[in-house]
């Protein structure tokens, strides 16, 4: 384990690189911030409460969501897609080194980055432009822990994407597929609690909510307890598991079909 | 100098083959189809769920919202078919071979955006007929000759207004080595333009109408057909607005091209 961990510093530190990039990411995110305020105001209209969340717990959900989109998004899929591609997944097959804990601990430094230069900004900016207001409780203790989780099944998700390459030269469709499925059924841009019970249902047995509707909740109702949050923390465990090995099963045998050019 | 009629001809003649040689990648087109028949509902979806819990937003109906998204995805076609190849002019200028596209006897614009014809933005173009026709139906909108031209008017104003953000952000890649952020806000902002523009107050209702004037891709015209009596005295304006528009991302794209000196390989 310990080759990888100068993995983190190295990825870091390249990201570092694109400073002027966090900027707009950061500008972007605030407009973001407003056009949900807005949008979620109107939709509001005076209500107090909507499907059990008030107007402040919807609020944190979908900007806190979107902090955490951007925390995510490493385009670690685009990354093995264009390793593939180019053949430059080569070298690293030639070396001592398990490209899936490579890509792992890569992608951990890109998250690190996003961490420190957009979610916290977007966080302070919710915190005191905004005005959110957090309640406290034991889910608060527990978000750190399920982000991490929801690190492991977005990276996953997005390995077993890239590795599509194998055997499609379309990663824009599958990609682009993949985004809106994740975003969208997941809690990431609207809470989950909109959607109607029969889809609902449904939802929360799929992977895609233990990446964000799992951490939000710990945040927008803190003090709902263990009953409630200890399953979803075991469902988000048991997803993690799973699709680490279910990608980690896809690239071997996708690595069987590896064809590179000479040169 | 070529007239407008030779360049139309020329840009049959080049996507003719272009399309030729995409569809020997046939099981590419579908795949980025069926991406695209996603990304195209998703705003849509988060929409038909909100107005689940709640019978309008400021006012506005789920069907009004579809008018409006239909509207939206109609007029952002002309930039997703026809100007896709934005996307990649940062690696052009970047590694250099951007330098090819001066010797040619050409509009550079031109010569540069006719080498993509972006066949998946056609399934957006399709499913906004589709959607806008539904609309009108469920709406009971009657259609006189007077406002399909005017329809005509502002989806032409409107697909210029989004080409022109779309095509000025890309130019910052004559100017900054890491220019995707740039382009990544104007695509992200992109994404509001479907969204009611009267529930935003103060600072965005001003950014979106003058600023990055989103509105005008959307929300303004869409109201001269769903509530003529509410309409912005703006939107008759959108002509002149898309055109302005339009030569002042073309000034940026000259300025670009100008002061662009190649890689020195």
């Amino acid at each position: 384990m310990r080759k990888y961990l100068p993995l983190i510093r190295a990825s870091y530190m390249v990201s570092l690189v694109y400073r002027f990039g966090f900027l707009f990411s950061i500008i972007g995110n605030i407009v973001y911030l407003g056009v949900a305020y807005y949008l979620w105001k109107s939709i509001y209209q005076g209500r107090d409460v909507l499907n059990g969340l008030t107007f402040n717990e919807t609020f944190l959900y979908v900007g806190l969501g979107s902090a955490i989109f951007i925390l995510l998004k490493t385009y670690a899929d685009w990354i093995i897609h264009f390793e593939i591609q180019q053949g430059t997944i080569a070298t690293y097959l030639t070396k001592p080194l398990d490209f899936q804990l490579y890509s792992l601990f890569t992608n951990f430094g890109a998250v690190l980055m996003n961490l420190t230069a957009i979610t916290v900004p977007t966080a302070v900016v919710m915190i005191f432009v905004f005005k959110v207001q957090v309640t406290s409780g034991i889910g608060l203790w527990l978000f750190p822990i399920s982000l991490i989780f929801a690190f492991l099944i977005s990276f996953s998700i997005d390995f077993f994407v890239g590795l599509i390459s194998f055997y499609s030269e379309s990663v824009w469709g599958v990609t682009a597929t993949k985004d809106i499925i994740v975003t969208v059924l997941s809690g990431g841009l609207i809470p989950l609690q909109f959607f109607p019970e029969a889809m609902q249902k449904i939802l929360y047995w799929l992977p895609f909510q233990a990446v964000y509707h799992t951490p939000l909740m710990m945040i927008t109702k803190a003090d709902l307890g263990w009953g409630t949050f200890l399953p979803m923390l075991l469902l988000q465990i048991a997803w993690a598991i799973i699709l680490l090995i279910a990608s980690r099963l896809f690239y071997n045998q996708a690595i069987k079909v590896i064809r590179i050019s000479g040169g | 100098m070529r007239t407008l009629g030779e360049y139309i001809r020329l840009y049959f003649i080049i996507e003719a083959q272009y399309i030729k040689a995409r569809m020997q990648y046939r099981a590419d087109f579908i795949i980025s189809s069926i991406g695209m028949f996603f990304t195209s509902l998703a705003t849509l979806g988060v929409f038909w769920v909100i107005l689940q819990s709640v019978p309008d937003v400021a006012g506005w109906s789920l069907m009004e919202m579809v008018f409006i998204y239909a509207f939206f995805m109609i007029a952002i076609s002309p930039m997703q078919i026809l100007f896709d190849h934005a996307w990649q002019l940062r690696f052009h200028v970047q590694e250099g071979t951007f330098l090819k596209y001066y010797f040619r006897p050409l509009n550079m614009m031109f010569y540069y955006m006719s080498e993509i014809f972006d066949l998946k933005g056609l399934i957006q173009l399709v499913m906004g007929i589709v959607l806008l026709i539904y609309a009108s139906i469920q709406l009971q909108i009657d259609w006189t000759l007077l406002k399909i031209f005017l329809l005509l008017i502002t989806l032409f104003s409107a697909a210029l207004v989004q080409i022109s953000i779309i095509v000025a952000a890309s130019c910052a890649a004559f100017w900054v080595v890491e220019s995707y952020p740039v382009l990544g806000l104007a695509w992200k902002l992109r994404e509001f333009a479907p969204y009611p523009m009267s529930i935003f107050d103060g600072a965005f209702r001003f950014m979106f109408t003058f600023l990055i004037p989103i509105g005008f891709v959307a929300f303004y015209p869409s109201q001269l057909f769903l509530r003529p009596e509410e309409v912005s005295l703006l939107v008759y304006f959108s002509p002149i607005i898309g055109i302005g528009l339009f030569s002042l991302a073309y000034w940026i794209w000259t300025k670009g091209v100008n002061s662009y000196t190649g890689t020195g390989s």
